[in-house]
């Protein structure tokens, strides 16, 4: 019993402590997520530039980095191809 | 009445609201099922779409919806007396609002996380599109020409207002910096900068604006109006951890602050009604209907909610089931934040006289002067309360105005870039925006300006109902708690905006607007008006076909009589 109180204790303030972070910071987070994401779209386009028909870099280095591009590959595919319009720069 | 028991019939509603009505329609009408993929979960980047506890988004739909608009409408519209304007936020938000917030969030969770733009074209028509942003562009040039004359109005009439405003914009500055650059632990760095805010709010009644500057400048809207647009600026162009994200994040405490020790205080004071429950139908600014309903936007419903129900939280939400407490009792939250305003402006004055007087001067000197009021039962001195009052209007404005600019610099490069790529140059894009607004705020009174935004968000929210209820029909669900509430607001806002449009067109036409200023003014905000009342209308014909569409697909399906 006394354990389960805790527990509804804790659940409420972790619940408190959710608010104020949606409250004060994660407006915050998710600009900065956004310009890595911007980041990480730059870097996607100048590692596999070449396969889009735009050399950017050697193709040597272009495999050498793909590994490292190869995880977001799909998220990027998804972002670069959803329909978008001026709304999604408000929220 | 006591303004205690406003409070707890406020409570009630919200209660009924969301344990009954709004929980009646998740369950059986939408039939949320936790257990159905949202676009959170199947289209996660990491970015946009990215599950987030239903917590952190209630904070986050609070923090994005509850600008200075809750807080302005109630203390306006207390001129038709208090009773109208309580029951318009209890019955708006009790069958309006809430249903407006949550199908917002809702709709799009069910059409992966599409935004207003691609859900148009695929529930209305193409050309549906193109007009919704275009509506939504010049919707949102008068949301920062109303909220642009609230920051000026503070800044000239609250002296002690500049000096808090620039300490905390020092804060914010020196949160970005300790939190991104100096890599410094979030609550040193949090104490840190709300301690410099709050000292800004001290320091603004021992050294008022115009003690440094002088009374010619201190008074001067063309200065304040340049300053807010510089800041603007600045949030527009510099890197968003820089300047607007870190300013914001002290400001939220300032207001979060401000709101609990205000509604402690008012329980503490619990004040009676002064001013009279209802005075006459036709006052200064116009009618009760359709005039008052859009005074009261935020509050009772608005049409900013669903933008950003739709573009953010949409993508962000778990499960189904959360649409309810994040878009639906976020909404009635707001609601209550309405009730505070409203028993701001109907308790702290003797008579309507003495209101009368202080409103004329504009709305933030009766609200500096409530939470003033409110915060000195809680022990703050009446100064101090008044420089606090007048920031949190500021705060509660300007986090909206810089986040509005910024769209609009991004909106001009989207909607201009293929004319001219000049248009896609950033600071080209903020300076169209912000000589658009400057001219708004130089020449537009604020009254005018207010009814013209009030009635554009409502009809932004009629336009969201008229998709929900699209959506509604194409799924053969029942569609009367959306359709309903969705023709109530398009008659009353196309009605308001008219009237509005006429009244500010007829004083250039008739000569009633002497100045170049009032000419200027009143012109630009009569034609923005009409324009928006043309494009509303657009929409609701393409709309109508649109419902004809799907109510013959449904009668086809319909089993052949015997």
């Amino acid at each position: 019993m006394a354990e389960e109180e805790k527990k509804k204790k804790g659940g409420f303030l972790q619940a408190v402590k959710e608010f104020v972070y949606g409250v004060a910071a994660h407006d915050s987070a998710r600009f900065a997520m956004k310009t890595r994401a911007s980041m990480e779209h730059l870097f996607i386009l100048i590692t596999m530039g070449d396969m889009l028909g735009v050399p950017i870099l050697p193709p040597y280095y272009s495999l050498r980095l793909l590994p490292y591009v190869v995880p977001q590959i799909s998220t990027w595919k998804r972002r670069m191809l959803r329909e978008k319009d001026f709304t999604d720069g408000l929220a | 009445m006591n303004s205690v028991v406003v409070l707890i019939i406020g409570f009630v509603v919200f209660f009924i609201g969301y344990r009954v009505y709004a929980k009646h329609i998740d369950t059986k009408v939408m039939k949320a099922d936790p257990k159905r993929a949202t676009p959170a979960k199947m289209y996660m980047d990491g970015v946009e779409f990215m599950p987030t506890s239903k917590n952190i988004l209630f904070g986050y739909q609070f923090k994005s919806i509850a600008g200075a608009a809750p807080v302005i409408g109630p203390i306006v519209a207390i001129q038709w007396g208090w009773l109208p304007a309580m029951l318009w936020l209890l019955l708006g938000a009790l069958f309006i609002g809430w249903v407006h917030d949550y199908s917002s969030a809702l709709v799009p969770m069910r059409n992966e996380g599409a935004s207003f733009g691609g859900l148009s074209y695929r529930l209305i028509s193409p050309k549906a599109r193109m007009i919704l942003l275009s509506f939504i562009y010049f919707f949102l040039l008068l949301v920062a020409g109303a909220f642009g004359a609230i920051v000026v109005d503070a800044a000239t009439g609250m002296k002690s207002a500049p000096m808090a405003w620039l300490l905390l914009t020092i804060g914010g500055l020196l949160a970005g910096q300790m939190i991104y650059r100096w890599k410094k632990d979030i609550i040193l760095t949090t104490v840190v900068c709300v301690a410099i805010a709050l000292f800004g709010i001290w320091f603004g009644t021992v050294a008022p604006s115009d003690s440094i500057v002088g009374a010619g400048i201190a008074n001067s809207k063309f200065v304040w109006a340049i300053v807010a647009l510089v800041f603007c600026y600045f949030a527009a162009v510099l890197p968003i951890w820089r300047f607007a994200l870190p300013i914001n994040y002290v400001a939220s405490y300032i207001v979060f602050l401000g709101l609990l020790f205000g509604i402690i205080g008012v329980f503490i004071l619990h004040p009676d009604f002064t001013l009279p429950a209802y005075t006459k139908f036709e006052i200064g600014i116009g009618y009760l209907w359709p005039v008052m309903f859009v005074t009261i936007a935020c509050g009772a419903i608005s049409g900013w909610h669903s933008i950003v129900s739709s573009s953010g939280t949409a993508r962000q939400l778990e499960y189904e089931t959360d649409a309810r407490p994040v878009g639906g009792g976020v909404m009635f939250v707001e609601m209550m934040l309405g009730l505070f305003a409203l028993i701001i402006a109907g308790t702290i004055y003797a008579s309507s006289s003495e209101y009368a007087a202080a409103i004329a001067k504009g709305p933030i000197g009766v609200f500096a002067a409530g939470v003033s009021k409110f915060l000195g039962a809680v022990g703050l001195p009446a100064a101090i309360g008044r420089s606090y009052g007048s920031v949190m209007l500021i705060v509660l404005a300007v986090t909206i105005l810089q986040l509005v600019i910024r769209f609009m610099r991004v909106a001009t490069s989207e909607l201009m870039g293929d004319i001219s790529p000049i248009f896609k140059n950033a600071h080209v894009g903020t300076f169209i925006a912000e000589i658009l607004v400057l001219v708004l705020i130089l020449t537009g009174w604020w009254q005018y300006l207010w009814l013209l935004f009030g009635g554009a968000n409502q009809l932004m929210a009629s336009m969201a109902l008229m998709l929900v209820t699209a959506y509604l029909m194409s799924e053969g669900k029942p569609y009367g708690w959306t359709f309903y509430p969705m023709i109530f607001m398009f008659i009353t806002t196309v009605a308001a905006l008219i009237y509005t449009s006429y009244r500010l067109l007829s004083r250039v036409f008739t000569g009633g607007a002497k100045t170049l200023e009032a000419v200027v003014g009143n012109t630009l905000m009569g034609l923005v008006g009409i324009f928006l009342v043309v494009a509303a209308i657009i929409l609701a014909i393409e709309g109508w076909k649109a419902f004809g569409r799907y109510r013959a697909v449904k009668a086809q399906a319909a089993p052949a009589k015997a």
